[in-house]
Formats: structure tokens, C-alpha cells, sequence
């Protein structure tokens, strides 16, 4: 189990569990990031939001409130 | 249908999903701008006629949800069960159904008619994508439409879509959701237990999926009815459910199971509908420069400046309108004067009417390339890009990352900043950005200081120009120190969480139907504004016999001055100081008046539009010493911008509350800074 910030640029995971308050889970679940649900990271620069993909979409999420997002590192080459 | 015989339709999407380009498309400049009552989100509404019927179309705030986690997911939420519109039409992202249909699948459980709107479908075809749309009318029981903005072919199919939902009152099949939902066991429990008509508009179906999400209002009405009902076994029964849905982990958190359930939904909606190659999801050539780590920023500031600069274009006919309205000033007066008509009169007419007329027109220009250019940036999606890169830095004031657009245009006018605060969702945070952006020096501001400033520091000069943005920097987070935790709850200060759409086509005449209907709105509630404060000023500065110590201001200064001397400042420099809250340029008229004796300050002086002295150099320096002109300088510069920014401000607030505050907390702010400037400056000279 890795934090989502801690993947490394083009790696993906499945999310394996989502902490924090209601209304960050809510607003996460609303954008798509769901807890069984696939993403790869596309950008992970200190100072910036992490960029990932997911259900066909790029999100921006800003550093400290993902924290709360963990994932299960799937090995390179896993791209569906 | 409200009692004036019209169709209300309410607009329900996610940021991006081209609400606010459908809904400028189909009322054009027939909309009302407001608040929601006792809210500080902003209402909009608008007006259309198709086929003899008429329409009320009412946007709903953008939220990403129908939770209760915002005032905008509320207001929502009670708009759409207060039973007021006959028909919500739902919006989604053609090119990214996957996510776009969650605020659909929110809705599932919603009794009220409603149509299923997949935007952008010109995306998703270039994407290569095929969506069956009729397939998925029929597994949804709604009326579908694929829609393009741009096509006016697609309005066709738009209508058709309405009528239909109008006439058929279609309720969105529950049943496939609620069949998943019941795999979560409180899910089952709690539905069954649901008294009647707990809260009308809403379906067991929704009231019991929110309850599992935990969500406030639905479970205290909940709480409430079945305490009112005194059956103690059915509401511990509630209480033993809902305890099982309230863990962390995903097996025991509502929210996550509910949300997983609706992608379930979502999933089997799409399989046999929509067919699609496999999604590229690699950066784009722009995308890699925008979020570049050394080249993003220097990028998107070059887009703004750029932007801004095209702005200007269009920007010019307004200056050009409003310089002329001003020089029909001179004549004016001269025919009324010759007519016989009273002093008093004519003064009004032409200092506060036809003036303030002409300098609104002018700064108008502002806000016409200001909302233009703002509005292409997010329609074509470069504004979340905007957003990405400042997001932490803007996130250390408290606001997002867009507010650095508002910053960048307050250097050239203060008013066209705030227009430009239009693109900030949030109100706390709006009105922290206009209270900070009042902070940076406009481009009046740089006419004036610099020439001040060489006037009584020579070379030293550019030090001067150096402390004011020292000043400005620290100004701004010190006021985002007093004004943040007020205007910014803890709960909206959370990050960015926000997709990066796919770039857009603009969609040019629905932009400049909104841009021009924007412009006309700002005309008439800055004119009010901006009419009341002059008229005001004209009446303190006033003076019959035309000698400036008949006039209430000279009375005033002179009796206030052992007060204003604290400030370092005499009853000549407060005097320009006080004028310089209605534009800067008149700080100079003002002291060049006074101190040349060369007749009345009138609101003329003050608009800065007397010739200034030939020799008003030497008369500064020889009236004024270099502490006063210090504290001067600085107290000028941040004072309140000028009068039509003030009523931008509350144009763009909608708060008479706010918009006070932040003037008096500029007009404070800058003596004190006249104050220190002036004890520092005795120190020095």
C-alpha cells in the first residue's frame, strides 16, 4: 500500500482506501476517484497539485489533500 | 410552471460541463443576475421564447454533487425538491461520460421530470467515439440529447428534447441503481424504515442513499420524524444501520460505497451504449508547457498579458466614446449658463453628470476586454490550467489559483479586476481576491506616483517606487491575515480538486451575447454607485462664490487638521488625498488648485481634468516637505482605487456589507501608512 503522491510519473494503481473528512470524500468520489478504481499519474512536481488520469479524465489534486488517498502500485507495463 | 404561464427549466451540471455556454446561448442578453436569498452564491437566471412558449431558465449553482458539503449543493438541492421547476435538464461531458454522468446518477431517486443533456458531442466524435443515444433513452426512460454548442442544427434536437420532458413529465428509472445500492445492507434497512413523505421531491430511493452517505439535513429530518413518531424500536433500528456505515474503511464508509455504486450504475449505462477507442492520455503540446515546473508560470503569465493586451482592442472604442462625452463637458456648460440656467444646476449637470458619464464609459472598455478575454480562457479550458500552476501559491492567501488573473489585470484598473473575479466559484474567496487586488497600484496610480515621486526625490525615486511594491506585497497578505479566516471558511480553503477539461472550440457569439450583456449589467449598477458618490463629493467641494474657503471640504479639512497633521498630512494634502479616493489623477489637480490659488476645487479638479500649474514643481516643493510628501505618496497609492472600482466591488459582491468594509478598511489602511511613512520620514530628513 503506497500514498498516491508517492507513485512516480506514468505509474498506476488502484485505489485502496480514501481517508479524510465527508466533504473531501464526497468531492473526491464526485471527480471519480473511487476506492477499486484504476489511475496513473501523470505529473508528480513538488510545489505543484499531482496530476493523474482516471476515467477518462486529468484531475489536479492539490498535495496535502491527497494525502489521504492510498493505492495498490500495479508493476510497470500494466497499462490496460 | 410559475404564475406568469412560463416553463421554468433549471440548469443541473458539473463545472465544465458548458453550463454557462448553454445557458447564455439560450437567454442571450434576456438575464438577471442576484443572489440566492440569505446565500452568498450567486443566482442566474434568464429568459427565452421557442414556439410560442415561454421559458425561465434558472442555472443552478455548479457543484460537483448533490451532497450537502457547500452552500451551492444546497441551495441545489432545495431549489430542484422546492418543486419550482417543471423540468431539470441534467448536463453532462459527452467526451467524458465516465465521470460527467455522476451528477446524473446523484439525481437517480429525484421525482422531479427531467432530460439528460450530452454536451460537447463534438468532442467525443473527433475523440472517435459513438455514443447510441437511443439505446440509452431507453435504459434511462428520459429524453437524451447529444448536443454541440456551435451547431445551430443542434438546437433543433434541444427543443425537441425539452417538449418532450415538459409534456411527458418522464421520472428517471430508479430501479437499476436501487437494486445495486441494495448490496449495501444499512441501504435496505434504512429505506424500509423511511417514513412517508419525509421530504417531498425526493424518493426513498435518494433519501436512504443519502442517509448511508451520512448527509446532514436528510439524517436529521430522519432523526427528527422518527423521534417525532415516539417508536423507539424503529429508531434504534436507524441508529444500529447507520453506525454500520460510518467506519473508515471502504467496506464500512457510506460514502465510498454509495459512490462506487453509482460508477456501477454509470459502467452498465455505458457498456452497450458507447463505444470508444482507447483514450490517449498522454499530455498535449500545450499542456506540457502549462504545467511545466519552470516554464508554466512564465507561460501562463505571457497567455494573461497577451490576452489583456488583444483586450485592449476592443477596449479603445469605449475610451475613445467616453473622452468625447467628457469634452462635450465645456459646451455643454457654456449653453447652459447661456441659457440662464442656475450655477448650482449647471455645476451638477456637468461635474457630476456628464463627468462621471465619461469616466465610467471609459474604464467600461476595461471590463468588456476583461470579461472577454476571461471568458475565452475557460471556455477553452485554459483557465484550469491557470488554476493548476498558482494553486500554491495562491493557496497561501487562502484563495485558488485562478485569483492571480484578477491580480495581474488590477495593475492596469482596478475595476476590470474585479469584473475579472467573475471566474472565481467561490464568494469568500471573490471578495478576498477584489479586497486584495484594491492593494495593486492601477495604471492611474503609475501615472501619478512616479511623478511625485521625482518631484521631491529626484534619483531617489525609483526607491520609492521599490517600497510601494515591497508595500503591496506585504499589504496584500496581511489583509488576506485580517480578511481570510471572515470571508474564507476552513472548509473551502481545502486544495484544488479539479479535472483539467479537454481543450474546447470557443463558442463566439453565445461568448459575446454574454460578454455584451455582462458589460450593459456593470454600466447601469456602477453609474448608481458611482452617480450617488460624486454627487456627494460634488456637494462637500462646492462653492458658490467659486473660492475654494467658501466650499464644506475646506471648512472640514482646516477644522480636522490637528487630527490629519498625526497622519503627517496638512489640510492641502488630505484634501488631495480625500479626492483621490474618486480617481487618483485628481490627488494632483487638487494640490496643483490649492496651492497655485488659482480658484474653487471643483469635482472637475478632482477628476484631474484642470490644466495643472505651469510651476506646480516648485510650489510642491516649496509647500510641502519630504516627510509630508512621503506619507502622502504612499497614502495615496493605497488608498480606495477610485469610485467606479468601489462599485465594481459591489456589483461583483453583491454586498453593501463587504464593499464598505474593504473601503474603509483602504481608507484606514493608508493613513496609517502615511502615518508611519511620515514618523520615518522626520527620522531621515
Amino acid at each position: 500500500m503506497k500514498k498516491l503522491a508517492d507513485l512516480t510519473p506514468n505509474a498506476s494503481g488502484v485505489i485502496s482506501a480514501i481517508n479524510g473528512d465527508n466533504r473531501f470524500v464526497n468531492r473526491v468520489t464526485a471527480i471519480g476517484l473511487t476506492p477499486g478504481s484504476r489511475v496513473t499519474v501523470i505529473k508528480n512536481d513538488q510545489n505543484r497539485p499531482l496530476l493523474v488520469y482516471s476515467r477518462d479524465t486529468m484531475i489536479a489534486l492539490n498535495r496535502t489533500e491527497c494525502k489521504g488517498i492510498e493505492v495498490e502500485e500495479e508493476s510497470s507495463g500494466g497499462a490496460r | 410552471m410559475s404564475e406568469k404561464n412560463e416553463t421554468v427549466i433549471a440548469l443541473l451540471g458539473q463545472p465544465n460541463s458548458g453550463k454557462s455556454t448553454l445557458f447564455n446561448a439560450l437567454t442571450g442578453l434576456k438575464q438577471h443576475v442576484g443572489n440566492w436569498p440569505g446565500k452568498t452564491v450567486e443566482k442566474r437566471e434568464g429568459y427565452f421564447e421557442h414556439g410560442g412558449q415561454k421559458y425561465k431558465v434558472v442555472d443552478l449553482p455548479g457543484s460537483y454533487s448533490l451532497s450537502a458539503s457547500s452552500d451551492e449543493e444546497i441551495i441545489t438541492r432545495d431549489y430542484i425538491a422546492g418543486g419550482l421547476a417543471d423540468v431539470v435538464c441534467i448536463l453532462a461531458d459527452s467526451s467524458q461520460l465516465e465521470r460527467s454522468l455522476y451528477m446524473l446518477a446523484d439525481y437517480v431517486g429525484i421525482n422531479v421530470p427531467c432530460f439528460l443533456l450530452l454536451n460537447m458531442c463534438d468532442v467525443a466524435e473527433e475523440q472517435g467515439q459513438k455514443i447510441a443515444i437511443a439505446a440509452l433513452e431507453e435504459k434511462l426512460a428520459i429524453p437524451a440529447v447529444l448536443f454541440s454548442a456551435p451547431e445551430a442544427k443542434n438546437y433543433g434536437a434541444f427543443y425537441g428534447a425539452l417538449a418532450r420532458a415538459v409534456s411527458e413529465k418522464k421520472r428517471l428509472d430508479a430501479s437499476a441503481l436501487d437494486k445495486k445500492y441494495s448490496e449495501i445492507a444499512a441501504y435496505g434497512k434504512i429505506k424500509a424504515l423511511l417514513p412517508a413523505d419525509l421530504m417531498p421531491g425526493f424518493s426513498p430511493v435518494w433519501l436512504a442513499a443519502k442517509a448511508v452517505e451520512g448527509d446532514g439535513p436528510v439524517c436529521a429530518k430522519i432523526r427528527a420524524a422518527l423521534a417525532a413518531a415516539g417508536e423507539e424500536e424503529t429508531r434504534q433500528a436507524f441508529e444500529a444501520a447507520m453506525a454500520s456505515v460510518s467506519g473508515t474503511t471502504a467496506e464500512h464508509r457510506g460514502v465510498l460505497l454509495t459512490g462506487a455504486r453509482k460508477f456501477a450504475w454509470i459502467d452498465d449505462l455505458l457498456r452497450d451504449t458507447v463505444t470508444k477507442p482507447a483514450q490517449e492520455h498522454a499530455l498535449s503540446k500545450s499542456d506540457r508547457l502549462f504545467t511545466h515546473r519552470i516554464w508554466g508560470k512564465p507561460a501562463v503569465i505571457i497567455t494573461v498579458l497577451l490576452g489583456l493586451i488583444a483586450s485592449f482592442i476592443p477596449a479603445l472604442p469605449f475610451m475613445a466614446l467616453g473622452m468625447g462625452l467628457g469634452a462635450l463637458n465645456a459646451p455643454v456648460r457654456e449653453l447652459l449658463t447661456g441659457a440662464g440656467c442656475p450655477l448650482l444646476l449647471t455645476s451638477l449637470i456637468s461635474d457630476v453628470f456628464i463627468r462621471s458619464l465619461g469616466f465610467i464609459v471609459q474604464m467600461l472598455g476595461f471590463v468588456f476586454g476583461v470579461t472577454l478575454v476571461f471568458g475565452l480562457l475557460e471556455e477553452i479550458g485554459i483557465m484550469a490550467r491557470i488554476s493548476y500552476v498558482f494553486d500554491n501559491t495562491m493557496s497561501k492567501l487562502g484563495l485558488q489559483g485562478k485569483s492571480v488573473m484578477p491580480f495581474l489585470v488590477s495593475f492596469g484598473c482596478t475595476m476590470g479586476g474585479a469584473a475579472g473575479t467573475r471566474v472565481i466559484d467561490n464568494w469568500g474567496q471573490k471578495v478576498l481576491t477584489i479586497a486584495l487586488a484594491w492593494a495593486v497600484p492601477c495604471g492611474a496610480t503609475w501615472a501619478v506616483v512616479p511623478m511625485l515621486a521625482t518631484v521631491w526625490f529626484g534619483a531617489g525615486a525609483p526607491l520609492v517606487i521599490a517600497a510601494i511594491l515591497a508595500i503591496m506585497i506585504l499589504h496584500m497578505w496581511l489583509t488576506s491575515k485580517i480578511f481570510g479566516r471572515l470571508l474564507v471558511k476552513p472548509a473551502d480553503r481545502q486544495g484544488m480538486i479539479m479535472e483539467l477539461p479537454p481543450y474546447h472550440k470557443p463558442k463566439w457569439a453565445a461568448l459575446f451575447r454574454y460578454v455584451l450583456g455582462r458589460t450593459k449589467d456593470t454600466f447601469f449598477r456602477v453609474l448608481r454607485v458611482v452617480l450617488l458618490v460624486a454627487f456627494l463629493f460634488w456637494l462637500l467641494s462646492f462653492s458658490a462664490s467659486g473660492r475654494i474657503e467658501d466650499s464644506l471640504l475646506y471648512i472640514v479639512g482646516t477644522a480636522i487638521e490637528p487630527f490629519t497633521k498625526l497622519f503627517g498630512l496638512s489640510w492641502q494634502t488630505f484634501m488631495a488625498f480625500v479626492a483621490s479616493s474618486i480617481g487618483k489623477e485628481g490627488a494632483i489637480g487638487v494640490l496643483s488648485t490649492i496651492f497655485s490659488g488659482s480658484g474653487a476645487v471643483n469635482f472637475g479638479t478632482v477628476m484631474g481634468e484642470t490644466a495643472n500649474a505651469a510651476n506646480l514643481n516648485e510650489l510642491l516643493l516649496a509647500s510641502v516637505g519630504k516627510p509630508e510628501a512621503l506619507a502622502f505618496i504612499l497614502a495615496v497609492t493605497f488608498n480606495m482605487p477610485c469610485i467606479v472600482a468601489l462599485a465594481a466591488t459591489y456589483q461583483e459582491t453583491h454586498s453593501a456589507k463587504w464593499t464598505a468594509i474593504i473601503a474603509a478598511y483602504y481608507t484606514v489602511g493608508a493613513l496609517i501608512l502615511a502615518c508611519i511613512a511620515y514618523h520615518i520620514g522626520l527620522l531621515l530628513w
